[in-house]
């Protein structure tokens, strides 16, 4: 290890990472350093039976390389990918319900939508035969698996990106079908984001917080996936043009 | 908008363009394979790309282009119609809901205003706003936005936004070859369904669509739900993929993946609601 490295905690809320006391340690033990200031001791948590992996570091693994000279199937590997990450994290969170504060209608909401993430994922898995052959490792750095607060910030996170993912990709799909296909799943994320932003902030505009979604090419949605993937994620012969989208900031 | 001058895919393989300028001539000769469909079986063992043969080809001429917009512009001519006379009626919209549907409101008509300005862009003109009957020719009869009818409006907007987004899900492909149409659309059709989620939620059903059912309303709307309990999906039936049955089985499986309807099938469903 080149760099020491540091954790700053300066208030509870940055415990809402899986960071226990046994984590600490380690970081401490290969000499890194531990700022906790005062706020934060009080939520200190302990080791409660619940398996808390230590957190990876994204952009620390293997190679991970999509390459769009192969065209419609690297878009839908790029979906591949993403969905990877979302069916990864909601099973992590239906792992956790037994020790979160989700509400009954919360876990309701995330169990769906974990069935439906895993089904796009093991979908495209099938879908791309011969060409499905990565797997991305997720990372999940600064999410507390056990607060509420904490899961459905994160669950708005992936769903606004994957709406925004798959609204980008379209101008680069070729074939009626798979620009068919990749509308079938978008809505279902809208509908994602729609309700979890709304368990967030209730009856607020947060459901839907602008006429138009966004619309990201896909070098703007690999940078903000990869806060939560180890492997380092990169697009070879990325498209070098981009119609925006109504909002213009894709 | 902004729109970037350079050829789309500039970037990528030259036999990629190759095969993109092939398929422009083939579209043009109207042939029902291109080169890219060929390209794509050339990969191997693909089954998505089987379903791409036949379909690949149609409807990408600027006329067709100008039709999906007109026919974008008319449900939301109907759908911004329907929230502002909901929230003009006061007393008609729950206190506690009304930054929902003003929230709405407002979207629906910039979506109008949008698409307008899309179509004159294009040197065509708008059409204009038809009257519109939210009675459905009287399968709604006596609804007129009265205070006390608002659990009528609230069903009705959970059909309206259920429309919509199959609808703008049908004509995506019609828009395949005009980026910033396509973008523009579908940048709406994912609004829609958050619209969508929030009122079924808010009407205490589920933000997504279970097998074809319509919920609780009443029978004439089960055209806005035929068809969604559809598992298979670019060639693969969801029912033979890994841990199907404890995964939320058929449930889940038509939940994950809304269905496009046609023109010809959302015309259906609308004509009730013009007067």
């Amino acid at each position: 290890m080149s760099q020491r490295p540091t954790i700053t905690i300066p208030d509870a809320g940055m415990l809402a990472t899986p960071r226990t006391r046994r984590d600490i340690l380690k970081l401490l033990a290969v000499g890194g350093t531990l700022v906790l200031l005062p706020a934060a001791l009080a939520a200190c948590a302990d080791d409660n039976g619940v398996t808390q992996p230590q957190t990876r570091q994204p952009n620390t693994g293997s190679p991970l390389i999509i390459d769009f000279a192969k065209g419609d199937i690297a878009v839908l590997q790029f979906a591949y990918a993403l969905e990877q990450l979302e069916a990864d994290f909601y099973t992590k969170v239906v792992n956790a319900f037994g020790s979160s504060n989700l509400t009954a209608d919360d876990k309701s909401v995330l169990q769906d939508i974990k069935y439906h993430e895993v089904i796009h994922r093991e979908f495209l898995k099938a879908a791309l035969g011969s060409a499905n052959d990565f797997t991305v490792t997720p990372t999940y750095p600064g999410v507390n698996f056990n607060d509420r607060r904490s899961v459905l910030t994160a669950a708005k996170t992936f769903e606004d990106l994957g709406v925004a993912a798959y609204n980008g990709a379209g101008q680069y799909i070729k074939s009626t079908d798979f620009l068919t296909l990749a509308g079938k799943i978008v809505s279902v994320e809208a509908r994602h984001a729609a309700v979890i932003s709304d368990l967030l902030s209730p009856k607020t505009s947060a459901f839907a917080p602008t006429a138009f979604d966004d619309v990201f090419r896909p070098s703007k949605v690999a940078s903000a996936a990869q806060g939560f993937i180890v492997d380092k994620v990169s697009l070879n012969n990325a498209p070098g043009t981009f119609v925006q989208g109504p909002n213009n900031n894709g | 908008m902004i729109i970037e001058q350079r050829p789309i895919l500039e970037s990528i393989d030259p036999e990629i363009l190759d095969t993109l300028a092939a398929r422009e001539h083939e579209i043009a000769q109207g042939a029902s394979v291109s080169s890219s469909t060929a390209a794509l079986l050339a990969l191997g063992s693909i089954p998505i790309a089987l379903g791409a043969l036949s379909r690949e080809a149609y409807g990408q001429a600027p006329s067709d282009v100008l039709d999906v917009l007109q026919f974008a512009l008319l449900l939301e001519y109907l759908e911004a119609e329907f929230y502002q006379r909901g929230v003009a009626t006061a007393g008609l919209i729950d206190a506690a809901d009304r930054s929902i549907f003003t929230t709405i409101s407002a979207h629906e008509t910039i979506h109008v205003n949008a698409l307008r300005s899309l179509i004159t862009a294009k040197g065509s003109t708008p059409n204009a706003k038809p009257n519109f009957d939210f009675t459905a020719k009287g399968n709604l009869a006596g609804f007129n936005f009265a205070v006390g009818q608002y659990e009528t409006f609230k069903a009705l907007a959970m059909a309206f936004e259920d429309t919509g987004v199959r609808a703008y899900k049908g004509q995506a492909p019609r828009l395949i070859n005009d980026a910033a149409a396509l973008s523009a659309a579908l940048s709406i059709h994912s609004v829609e369904a958050r619209h969508a989620a929030e009122i079924r939620r808010l009407r205490g059903k589920k933000g997504w669509i279970s097998g074809s059912s319509r919920e609780d309303l009443p029978a004439f709307t089960q055209g806005i739900y035929n068809g969604e309990d559809n598992q298979s999906q670019g060639g693969v039936m969801l029912s033979t993929l890994p841990g199907y049955g404890a995964n939320g089985g058929a449930t889940a499986a038509t939940e994950a993946f809304d269905e496009p309807l046609t023109k010809a099938e959302v015309t259906a469903i609308i004509t009730p609601f013009l007067a």
